[in-house]
């Protein structure tokens, strides 16, 4: 139907440059806006499929999705703008966003509105309206609001605002070809159409603005208006949009004001103005839902009733702990399910390119290279993506049935005596994906030490990288508890960052000023496409790292395991094995003191599964997916005196120590400090360490 | 009163907000403002509290609860 771009399509930018088969006549942009939780992505999702580009917006760290389409003969770029309440300057996404839509780069806005919340959607419409740009209104959730009784009239809403109202379902994907036809039609209608209003109060204003703006102010504003544009006029004749700059120096914007001063303008700006423009849109706000929603009182009584449960004063956090533990469980159970057809399939591969190479006729080493190097390395990491998967599915499912920023607020009243908000929870339970994306959610909190803090313990989330090591360690030296020890890990990470965000606030006190604020949507069915296209995305992501930092990583292993200063062979006199010797000395007070474990720690710095990847390289390509072999290797490192303590100690160890390359560089990206930076490396090394050398010494003692 | 003060299932009426000016304008525009019905749906000890704004549920902290005036 909408012809859905090819998988390159997405990632190209030029508009209508491209020369794709049905060879589009012209180009045009959309950009989405909506507020947070309104389905905006959703939506957009259902245009674009998963073939999104990511990125940032030149010179901040808000992200920006693009993607593109070919619909009705014409080629178009749309446009993903942050979810938003209002259009002001005091956060970066508003900035960005109106920025944008002011700028020539864009033709047409898409408005996405949730009809469930009309009013306090509308408030946003309002301000685009006064932006000046095409605008076209998508009004989403319709079925939610018929559920509930209620009605819209989707005749009179285009009357009164001046721009047409297409409903949609994101969800159920309805009206997706109808609204982009509206919005290739609406490219140049900047005036609105036809405006209908039945105002009571007869205006006394010298322009009748009801004929040209769908939201009039008071005579008063009007007034201070016309002036602020005539100055605007003989001050900046090229200025685009009077109207809005006016009224934002009414609002005494800061970005505005400083960037269009005016002579004089204290005459008619003598206070903010900004308290009384919103409350006049408000005012046309409860005008508009007056006329055009019908059974407004029925009540959304199953969030209420879901709400009294889940956010129960002492219910709340044992069904947040079971919730978790359900995710660990599907994570733990169902992946095993899965794995065993992984490695059957590994297994498979390297016989056949043992059996290939030596058909071929290929020496030794290049065996060993592709064997016990890289199909063992990348391979081995490479089975346990069922695992991985289910965490990102179970993960994105609390996300988008409006679960998780329930966290916030079951989790605000813990995270305060930490001297934290609620809302810093959310990066932590993000974290247990993988630390990286959980470190630039971080960005949400706006109060920068809440940030730092929150970023110095996020690390300590068991990332699923680091589930790897969990499964192989726990399945070889506790088979029996192996769910029960790697839960273990789980709760010990959480517990570690809640203690470190104790300890911090004892020694640097932060006055916790409570100031939670959070939308709580309501919930809602997961939507199976948003859910993929996240999981997709972070699958891709792992694969990726498999095919480059693991398998650069797997045979460096190999090379450095295989060669030493004597050439070629024996392990025990290799590169590696005199590196990792030189690391004993560190690793040995906390019970890893073998050459091949440190060995193993220090590689997994590059990625945290090069820990069971180097694991496998250099116990001689064993292969780390069968489970005969894997009892064979746990009695004869028993041998070597490693015992389920150790092993306890070093999944403890690579739980808390220094997270992978990637986290690093993203910790270095969102503080802008290496010196930070360095800082968070060792205060997790020494707290790493510390721990273990706690529970080893102790364990030690005890058995 | 304050709004931290309100209890579970019953409905307010905003009469002034004294808050940081980022705070208020944020509250503002999700329609927090005077005479703005806000019903209670449930409040912790501790202030923090999940309210309904024109049928928007906010969770909001002690530090925004207290420094609402409401009215009954």
């Amino acid at each position: 139907m909408l012809g859905l771009g090819k998988k390159e399509r997405g990632k190209h930018i030029p508009q209508g440059m491209e020369h794709t088969g049905a060879e589009p006549t012209e180009g045009m942009t959309v950009a989405f806006i909506g507020n947070p939780n309104c389905g905006k992505t959703t939506l957009f999702n259902a245009y674009t499929g998963a073939n999104l580009k990511v990125a940032n917006w030149p010179g901040v760290t808000v992200e920006k999705v693009e993607g593109a389409i070919d619909s009705h003969g014409v080629h178009i770029h749309l446009v993903d703008l942050p979810g938003t309440y209002s259009l002001t300057s005091y956060t970066m996404e508003e900035q960005v966003s109106r920025n944008f839509i002011l700028s020539d780069d864009v033709d047409v806005i898409i408005d996405v509105v949730d009809a469930s919340a009309l009013e306090r959607n509308l408030y946003l419409t309002l301000q685009l309206l006064e932006l000046g740009r095409p605008v076209v209104v998508a009004l989403n959730m319709m079925d939610i609001v018929e559920k509930r009784g209620m009605e819209i009239d989707l005749h009179r809403l285009p009357e009164m605002l001046g721009v047409p109202v297409i409903p949609v379902s994101a969800l159920k994907r309805r009206g997706l070809s109808v609204l982009l036809h509206a919005a290739i039609h609406h490219k140049d209608h900047v005036h609105p159409d036809r405006l209908i209003h039945n105002h009571s109060d007869e205006t006394h204003h010298k322009h009748n603005h009801h004929q040209d703006f769908a939201m009039v102010y008071s005579d008063g504003l009007e007034d201070k208006i016309d002036q602020l544009q005539n100055m605007l006029k003989s001050a900046y004749p090229d200025l685009f949009n009077y109207r809005w700059h006016a009224l934002k120096l009414l609002e005494q914007d800061p970005e505005i004001t400083k960037k269009f001063p005016l002579e004089g303008i204290e005459r008619v700006v003598d206070r903010s103005y900004e308290t009384d423009i919103i409350n006049q849109k408000y005012s046309f706000i409860e005008e508009i839902i007056q006329e055009v929603v019908v059974n407004q009182a029925k009540r959304a009584a199953a969030t209420d009733y879901a709400d009294h449960i889940l956010t129960n004063r002492w219910l709340s956090i044992p069904i947040f702990l079971f919730v978790m533990g359900v995710v660990f469980f599907l994570t733990f159970f169902i992946g095993d399910m899965l794995r065993d057809y992984f490695e059957s399939a590994i297994d498979i591969l390297s016989v056949y390119a043992t059996d290939g190479l030596l058909s071929l006729g290929a020496d030794e080493m290049l065996i060993s290279l592709v064997c016990d190097g890289i199909i063992a390395g990348v391979g081995g990491i490479l089975t346990f993506l069922p695992n991985i998967c289910i965490l990102f599915v179970t993960l994105a499912v609390l996300e988008d049935s409006g679960y998780m920023s329930r966290v916030a607020f079951i989790m605000n009243d813990i995270m305060n005596h930490l001297g934290l908000s609620g809302r810093a929870f959310i990066p932590m339970i993000l974290g247990f994906g993988c630390s990286v994306p959980a470190i630039m959610a971080s960005r949400a909190l706006e109060n920068k030490t809440d940030r730092y803090r929150t970023m110095l313990v996020t690390p300590f989330m068991s990332c699923s990288a680091r589930l790897p090591i969990y499964i192989l360690f726990s399945g070889m030296f506790f088979p029996e508890h192996a769910m029960v020890v790697a839960y273990s890990m789980y709760l010990i990470g959480i517990v570690v960052a809640l203690i470190c965000l104790l300890l911090l606030n004892l020694f640097h006190r932060q006055q916790a000023d409570n100031a939670l604020l959070i939308e709580l949507p309501e919930y809602k069915r997961p939507s199976s496409r948003t859910v993929m296209i996240s999981v997709k995305e972070k699958v891709k992501d792992y694969l990726s790292r498999a095919g480059t930092i693991i398998f650069a990583a797997s045979i460096l292993m190999w090379f450095i395991l295989n060669f030493g200063p004597s050439g070629y062979g024996d392990m025990a006199h290799s590169f590696g094995a005199i590196l990792g010797r030189g690391l004993v000395p560190f690793f040995a007070p906390i019970g890893l003191g073998y050459w091949q474990i440190s060995l193993a720690l220090l590689a997994g710095i590059s990625a945290k599964e090069v820990v069971v990847s180097s694991f496998a390289v250099l116990f001689d390509g064993v292969n780390i997916n069968s489970t005969t072999a894997l009892a064979t290797l746990a009695a004869s490192m028993g041998q070597m005196g490693f015992t389920e303590l150790n092993a306890y100690c070093m999944m403890l160890f690579s739980l808390l120590y220094i997270p992978c390359a990637a986290t690093i560089a993203t910790i270095h990206a969102e503080s802008h400090s290496w010196k930070w930076t360095a800082l968070s490396v060792v205060f997790q090394i020494a707290v790493a360490w510390v721990l273990t050398f706690i529970v080893y010494q102790t364990g030690s003692r005890l058995f | 009163m304050t709004l931290d003060q309100g209890i579970a299932g019953h409905t307010y009426i905003v009469e002034t907000l004294n808050l940081a000016p980022r705070i208020e304008k944020r509250l503002q525009a999700l329609g927090m403002i005077v005479s703005t019905p806000v019903d209670v749906l449930n409040n912790k000890n501790g202030g923090t509290m999940i309210i309904k704004v024109r049928n928007t549920r906010l969770a909001i902290g002690r530090g925004i609860s207290s420094r609402i005036v409401v009215r009954s």
